[in-house]
């Protein structure tokens, strides 16, 4: 008798938790913590520990399935940057302006991000340019008229399983992420899970009615870093400026 | 094809990729402006040290290698975090301090260069983080 009344508060406790818990995370999993992108990068880029289990790079990043004339355009920018850069001449960038990447750039953690899980939102911090985006849970998008342009965007997600899906629109149009134009109807959806207890996928795809024939899809990969702690990353001393003549990064040297 | 020709080329293909190009997305900036594969040794003494973002710099007077003559040279390092990373301190350097260094100059001539390795007066040697390069000449 007693046991079972044990029995029937611990099940009664169980189903008043659930919810809750789903609204934070799936049972079992916890992302929340530092993250360096994955193949590592090298000395002075991150831990340089590599995973006890060997995990398989994810393939490069396809080309975007840009409608024409789109794709002629961005194959020829593509070209021609590197060729301006091969000659030391390299096109200005956002990065040379100080500017955040935004979406989905920041996802590529050019350093290492920090993920923190806390009721009814995962909150994403990536210490290149102090960017942050918040995911809220279980919430509604905003339509695409209604999303104020912004860099990191307007995310909502939800737990399907053990994977933490994102839907993402609103990112400013200006933003592109490797030079390629989108429009104020582009969304992305990530698909976020643990691998393992030190790995984590990123299913990136992104669609776009106006600009891509069909979804752009890749993968991004981080391990864990228990140890990191994010520094701050304010871009207050660029020293590049794009040269009024040639329109390439310069150096100021005086 | 003389040079002015040339350069008036790549003005206009300048032009024509920046209309297409409003804002291309690449982490901070590029470091092809510096020779890709010359690297010298410079040694001089510390002006100033900026530890600061997106790049730390630092400025050394220090003599020419070939022409013999002394010159102010900027050297341009990582970012702060990639520095720190690869175990240097925010006060390592000093206005005083005698350091070594092996650098790419810039391709243009003027007197800055992209930090490969420096070493300080006590002996220790720091890099530069990866995407920067490591030295090639000792």
């Amino acid at each position: 008798m007693r046991f079972k009344l044990i029995v029937a508060i611990l099940t009664a406790a169980a189903a008043a938790g659930a919810p809750v818990l789903a609204q934070t995370r799936s049972a079992g999993r916890n992302i929340t913590g530092s993250w360096e992108v994955y193949p590592l990068r090298g000395e002075g880029f991150g831990s340089g520990v590599p995973p006890k289990t060997p995990i398989a790079a994810p393939k490069p990043i396809p080309e975007p399935p840009l409608r024409q004339p789109h794709l002629d355009q961005w194959r020829a920018l593509q070209a021609q940057n590197a060729e301006l850069t091969r000659k030391g001449l390299p096109p200005p960038s956002s990065g040379m302006a100080c500017m955040p990447e935004g979406m989905p750039g920041m996802m590529g953690a050019t350093f290492p991000m920090e993920i923190l899980e806390t009721p009814g939102q995962v909150t994403i911090i990536e210490e290149a340019y102090n960017q942050v985006r918040r995911i809220y849970l279980n919430a509604t998008a905003p339509a695409p008229e209604d999303a104020e342009p912004r860099y990191a965007g307007h995310s909502t997600g939800r737990w399907d399983g053990a994977t933490l899906v994102v839907n993402t629109v609103g990112v400013k149009e200006s933003v592109r992420f490797r030079n390629v134009p989108h429009s104020a109807r582009m969304r992305i959806t990530e698909r976020i899970r643990q691998i393992n207890d030190e790995m984590l996928e990123n299913q990136v795809t992104v669609d776009d009615p106006e600009y891509l024939t069909g979804p752009w899809t890749w993968t991004w990969m981080y391990k864990r870093w228990p140890t990191y702690r994010i520094e701050e990353y304010v871009c207050d001393d660029n020293r590049y400026f794009e040269d009024p003549t040639l329109r390439y990064q310069r150096l100021r040297v005086n | 094809m003389s040079p002015g020709c040339d350069r008036l080329r790549l003005a206009v293909a300048a032009i024509a990729i920046g209309l297409i190009a409003i804002a291309p997305a690449r982490a901070h900036h590029s470091f092809a402006p510096y020779e890709p594969t010359l690297q010298i040794k410079l040694s001089g003494v510390v002006t100033e040290f900026k530890w600061g973002n997106p790049h730390v710099y630092f400025e050394i007077d220090a003599t020419d290698p070939t022409t013999g003559a002394a010159r102010h040279w900027l050297i341009e390092g990582a970012s702060t975090s990639i520095l720190n990373r690869a175990g240097w301190k925010f006060n390592m350097l000093k206005p005083g301090d005698k350091v070594t260094v092996i650098v790419s100059p810039l391709r243009n001539g003027e007197p800055a260069a992209l930090l490969k390795q420096v070493t300080l007066a006590d002996g220790r040697k720091f890099s530069n983080g990866a995407a920067a390069g490591t030295a090639t000449i000792e």
